[in-house]
């Protein structure tokens, strides 16, 4: 709402309670969707945010090595203070939930972890014996030798991590605090996030290409045809997106209907390979968000004035300049609205990758559902969603700084 | 007589006022859904409500302990049993999010001896068999060890594989010469890995990946692919329900584990829930899953239910070919380098 509330002419109560009254009863109106907007996306999304740099875990497990680690500044011996504090601080923990969760997350920092956690745990003997804690460490098992462990321990302790970051770009931090790659065979993340931009731009692109033709038919045809149109988009649309997915797998395969007609039919000599590649994907994936394409075009296409094409073919511009220098600049919110949409929802696709792509096509998506339901690594999970998300705020950032938000008022 | 009458209508009364109780009692039972869920309804949940009045509400579970974490952090479960893999087992009994139970009291462990015995929260209540599959009526010389899984020369075609580190990495130790039982041991010596990617690299052109164990049938079913590793429930439910004549190698060596049956911390059904357990893994329930699935029963009794042709298709007599997914080597290993070995399985599978 802009400029000046409107205030009754009757001044019966004071101006001041009347605007007031004025000012709440909207707020009242919309507070159930702000609410719900607060508690289920806002709150989920901080929390999540805060799971990918959240430690606190490890300090509160281990509250007096955490502290003797953060004395030692890493390099040389690790001193004896901290294998007696830890000690401790895993007497403590025996046998509850809370070991097995800071084996867990360990685990998650340096592999290997979470046995040698709970063996230490379990084997370790009550009382200092007489060649000290090091050696009693040691005894139980010997990668304890090893300064890895114990550095790897003091950079997990203190409240926050940056660890979850640095390993969703393929980093970590070595000896004395370093940032280094891991190793080349373990490194997968940023290949996943740079084929997933891709992947998501190349569809649509290819979204744009193949919509924008049917969204023009739909806006200029006569509302029977229009509405013809419209359904065979939408019946798609309101198909489950796992049977559009097998359908493309029925259809696109070795053995399917369109390898082995073109085989009978003497075009082919053995099968073409149409799925489990990024062709297969492409075609799976632009078929399923097409729809959400098509939509926001028409309904933009269908708002733009036919008499100013009119107008500029009666001043002498030829059908195309008219259509490219009139028509087509009006439709840009729609195909920026459209292709925003395509893209940001194709960047979380999992499911479709892994049922028509290979193995070079799988998405970000499949490791942020593994770390969430299988490796119940949420930090990771946490990690990796949010720097999709930053990369989607930048993007909309810079389309909003080329184009303007403006454009995208809704008609 | 006007006694007997008040006696008998109130012993009416109670009986009805007793199975109405009995009756209101609701267990939340998790399954993996599809055809699983169809066998453990007919042999579990069917014959319990009849026998114990307590009705049975299935849920939906593939695994994600995240989602049994949440519910145990809610402080009442609203799930009574669960069904688990061995990791799983160990890894949510150890997070204290199962109620840890002394089934060796309630159960004869000599029977589940075999399969690995009781967990330290769950009871295994099925074996389940990854193996060479192969479609009987187009290849009638099939492959008979896993070096014909990766002889290409003389059976041409694509072949399923999972796509997963766990299992896969067992099965190429198989193909390079390993014994089935000792392949844990190699792959968590140093080198073990390397060895093992080494050996899918000779097949990878020749992979075709799957995901879900219904997607491995399917590709078997269209020819897709010429042989795959699947689970052997999966095989006989594609011969029941679609007529296929899918045939099972797993003379070749098998990677093989128990699922579990556990109850989730914080239910408010404990009782109920043991007695449901205790019922699926008596013999007659545990035969009439092995019928239904094909999946071996974990119980060892109830083989002796089981009809000559039924146990044809069960790793019973190569059960010394298996590659146990059971133990603290087998555990530790997975659950300690799982993820590490994800991501270089995913970046090997894409190079």
């Amino acid at each position: 709402m802009r400029g000046p509330l409107p205030v009754r002419s009757r001044q019966t109560a004071p101006s001041w309670l009347a605007q007031r009254r004025l000012l709440l009863m909207p707020l009242l109106l919309v507070a159930p969707s702000v609410l719900l907007v607060a508690a289920f996306f806002v709150a989920p999304l901080g929390y999540f945010l805060l799971r990918s740099v959240d430690n606190s875990e490890v300090p509160l497990a281990l509250p007096k090595a955490s502290g003797a680690l953060q004395r030692w500044d890493g390099s040389g011996d690790v001193p004896a203070l901290v294998f007696e504090a830890l000690a401790g601080d895993l007497r403590a923990l025996a046998d509850s939930p809370a070991l097995s969760q800071l084996a867990r997350r360990l685990n998650h920092s340096q592999p290997g972890f979470r046995s040698l956690i709970t063996r230490s745990a379990a084997r370790l003997p009550a009382v200092a014996p007489g060649a000290g804690w090091r050696a009693a460490f040691v005894a139980v098992d010997e990668r304890w030798g090893e300064p890895v462990w114990m550095q790897v321990l003091r950079a997990e302790s203190g409240r926050w991590t940056p660890s979850y970051y640095l390993a969703a770009v393929d980093l970590r931090l070595g000896e004395g605090g370093r940032l280094e790659q891991v190793s080349t065979e373990q490194a997968v993340f940023r290949t996943l996030f740079v084929r997933t931009f891709v992947i998501s731009a190349t569809v649509t692109a290819l979204c744009l290409m193949l919509g924008f033709p049917v969204a023009l038919l739909m806006a200029r045809a006569t509302p029977g045809v229009a509405n013809i149109v419209l359904m065979l988009v939408l019946i798609p649309f309101w198909t489950s997106l796992l049977v559009r997915s097998t359908a493309w797998v029925i259809l696109l395969q070795n053995q399917g209907v369109i390898n082995q007609s073109l085989i009978g039919l003497g075009l082919l000599e053995k099968p073409m390979p149409l799925i489990f590649n990024r062709f297969g994907l492409y075609v799976a994936m632009v078929h399923v968000l097409l729809p959400f394409m098509i939509l926001p075009l028409y309904s933009v296409l269908k708002g733009i004035p036919e008499n100013l094409t009119r107008a500029a073919a009666s001043l002498g511009a030829p059908p195309w300049a008219a259509f490219v220098r009139i028509y087509l600049p009006q439709t840009v919110p729609g195909v920026v609205a459209g292709s925003s949409l395509v893209f940001v929802l194709a960047l979380g696709y999992y499911i479709t990758p892994a049922l028509v792509g290979g193995p070079r096509d799988q998405m970000i998506g499949y490791f942020i559902a593994y770390f969430t339901n299988s490796a119940i690594n949420w930090g990771m999970a946490a990690a990796l969603g949010t720097l999709l998300l930053s990369a989607v705020v930048l993007i909309y950032a810079a389309i909003g700084a080329t184009i303007g938000f403006g454009s995208l008022k809704v008609r | 007589m006007r006694t007997v009458s008040k006696l008998v209508g109130g012993l009416a009364l109670a009986m009805l006022v007793a199975s109405a109780a009995a009756q209101d009692k609701v267990l939340t039972v998790l399954n993996a859904g599809g055809a699983s869920a169809d066998s453990e309804r007919k042999s579990f949940y069917v014959p319990f409500t009849a026998s114990s009045g307590v009705k049975i509400v299935e849920e939906s579970f593939n695994q994600e302990l995240a989602k049994i974490r949440a519910q145990v952090e809610t402080g009442r479960s609203k799930w009574d049993v669960t069904t688990l893999t061995a990791i799983n087992e160990a890894t949510a009994c150890e997070e204290g999010l199962l109620e840890k139970i002394d089934w060796a009291r309630l159960l004869d462990p000599k029977l589940f001896a075999g399969v690995g015995g009781f967990g330290r929260c769950g009871v295994p209540y099925l074996f389940v068999s990854g193996g060479i599959a192969y479609d009987g009526d187009k290849l009638k010389d099939g492959p008979r060890t896993w070096a014909d899984f990766w002889d290409v020369k003389r059976f041409p075609g694509k072949r399923g594989m999972l796509y997963r580190a766990e299992q896969t990495f067992e099965v190429a130790l198989m193909a390079d010469g390993v014994e089935p039982a000792k392949v844990m041991d190699v792959l968590a010596a140093p080198g073990g890995v390397e060895r093992a990617l080494k050996k899918l690299e000779e097949l990878k052109p020749h992979i075709q990946w799957w995901k879900s164990g219904a997607e491995s049938m399917t590709l078997l079913a269209s020819g897709e692919v010429v042989m795959t590793y699947a689970w052997n429930g999966r095989v006989a439910s594609a011969n029941k329900t679609n007529n296929r004549n899918f045939r099972m190698a797993l003379g070749a060596g098998h990677v093989s584990g128990s699922q579990y049956l556990a109850i989730p911390k914080g239910t408010q059904n404990r009782a109920e829930a043991i007695r449901f357990i205790q019922f699926a893994a008596a013999p007659p329930p545990q035969a009439a899953l092995a019928r239904e699935i094909n999946y071996a029963p974990a119980n060892a009794a109830a083989y002796a239910q089981l009809t000559a042709t039924e146990k044809a298709t069960l790793p019973g007599e190569f059960m010394d070919r298996a590659s146990l997914q059971r133990g603290s080597r087998y555990i530790s290993f997975w659950v300690d380098n799982g993820d590490v070995l994800l991501q270089r399985f995913v970046r090997f599978a894409a190079q």
